[in-house]
């Protein structure tokens, strides 16, 4: 027999329907217990996060290693004993030679430009099941962490810090559809503002119709009054496709971020801008292309055909 | 009774919230991942009454409104929670043959995920949130179906354990 309802349920689900829509305007409102309640809660969740992060990050690298080791299952019980010392070593080893090319190539970068970082661990990734796309990183406000600063990874812009917690921070990534940034072309200067799709693609629109993109130019950050949200001169990515339709008010075109977002481990805050804008100095290079050798066969054919 | 009964629920939901927003969020899975509370939460609604699955639909929507990844107001998916998991245990509640129906419930909860997110895109875009290209929204929504069709079978007889446990009754799963 099927329920039909009674007249309790529907009371109770039109209570908590009218609670819901009161936390909805509550929050729409800006009113302070919603934000503190977040607050609250994700201070509580980050030492899961980082506990989690600590409990699963062997595991994550034992499984990645293991679909790399294609060896029969003989070898492996041969070789168990011996093996478990040394891919133990070896799984830290690539973790921390990871983070640490990362840590390098951030620390270059922001080396080049004079920008005052505090460098961190990513332990966590939000989901997207809200089709949003934020990170949880190990550093807060006990660490000199405030809203609106860069967020910078190994390859460029990472994102901008959205929420602060005492030992943790929220950081909106650069692929977040809710994302805004204005940009510069390297070289002409040209001014524009770039928006997150949510994938490592983005969109960006030209604010003078007179202008042209071409593809292969480089995007930095034109940066931000009082260099929050944005420093100037970080590498934000590289012009993949030019939308050249007739009718639009200015051009746009298709940008692929420097920053490979799924692959994020090490970032680090800017905590403080350069004197000086650094230009244009941290454009990265091109890469080199790798000569091909040519092989050319000389035909000559011969007086008489064989038979 | 009724305080073991929601002490214990309480508990077991604060439990998988934290596992999905401390454990799960660990992967990076592809094309969007899965959210192991929306299944556990759609699957306790699946097994109770009405009545319980809107409260548990409300609390399982105000823990997710506490996520940092909410990118919603707060209330958003308190909202679309106690909906989806009353509208669910509605559809359900009384059907036996459906219960002792292992591939129909895991149809259910596919659908009821698919469900949650369409309701969270269409609140979220009158309530101003951005949620990216269409083509992108697609995979995500596609990988998220994909993801819980696999998910749910893996675990589900765990929580319908953890159901008649808490509630004293007996599930055929």
């Amino acid at each position: 027999m099927r329920y039909g309802g009674d007249n309790r349920s529907r009371l109770v689900v039109i209570i908590l329907i009218v609670s819901a829509l009161l936390f909805i305007t509550l929050d729409l409102r800006g009113i302070a217990v919603i934000g503190g309640i977040r607050h609250g809660a994700q201070s509580v969740t980050s030492s899961f996060q980082r506990a989690g992060s600590f409990v699963i990050t062997p595991f994550k690298n034992f499984f990645t290693d293991i679909t790399h080791l294609g060896r029969t299952r003989n070898q492996l019980e041969q070789l168990r004993f011996e093996n478990s010392t040394l891919r133990n070593r070896l799984i830290n080893r690539k973790s921390a030679d990871s983070q640490l090319a990362q840590l390098k190539s951030i620390l270059n970068l922001a080396g080049t430009a004079g920008y005052k970082i505090i460098s961190a661990k990513v332990i966590s990734q939000g989901s997207s099941q809200s089709f949003s796309q934020t990170i949880t990183i190990d550093v807060g406000s006990n660490s000199g962490i405030k809203r609106n600063q860069t967020v910078i990874s190994d390859a460029g812009i990472a994102g901008v810090v959205k929420e602060v917690y005492s030992d943790s921070a929220l950081v909106l990534l650069a692929s977040d559809p809710a994302f805004r940034i204005g940009v510069r072309i390297a070289g002409s200067q040209q001014i524009g503002i770039l928006s997150g799709q949510g994938n490592r693609r983005a969109i960006l629109q030209l604010l003078d119709n007179q202008t042209d993109v071409a593809i292969g130019d480089v995007l930095l950050a034109r940066g931000s009054a009082a260099n929050r949200p944005f420093v100037p001169g970080v590498p934000v990515g590289l012009v993949t496709s030019v939308d050249n339709s007739p009718g639009a008010i200015a051009q746009s075109a298709g940008v692929t971020f420097y920053a490979n977002f799924s692959a994020l481990s090490v970032v680090a805050v800017v905590v403080g801008a350069p004197v000086t804008d650094p230009r244009d100095s941290l454009v990265p290079q091109k890469p080199q292309p790798t000569p091909i050798p040519t092989v050319t066969i000389y035909l000559t054919p011969t007086p008489t055909p064989t038979k | 009774m009724l305080t073991r009964q929601v002490s214990l629920s309480a508990l077991i939901f604060i439990f998988f919230y934290l596992i999905q927003e401390s454990v799960v969020t660990q992967f990076h899975l592809p094309a969007g991942g899965f959210s192991i509370f929306l299944i556990f939460t759609l699957v306790w609604a699946v097994l109770s009454t009405p009545e319980i699955g809107a409260l548990s639909g409300f609390a399982a929507g105000f823990l997710m409104d506490l996520s940092q990844s909410s990118s919603g107001p707060f209330g958003q998916w308190t909202l679309i929670m106690v909906l989806v998991c009353y509208a669910i245990s509605l559809l359900n509640y009384g059907n036996e043959k459906l219960r002792g129906n292992f591939i129909e419930i895991v149809f259910f909860i596919v659908v009821g995920v698919l469900a949650t997110e369409l309701c969270f895109l269409i609140t979220g875009a009158l309530l101003g949130v951005a949620t990216g290209s269409i083509d992108q929204i697609i995979l995500t929504l596609i990988g998220i179906s994909i993801w819980t069709l696999v998910i749910t079978p893996l675990s589900m007889s765990i929580f319908a354990r953890l159901h008649g446990f808490v509630f004293n009754t007996r599930m055929h799963i």
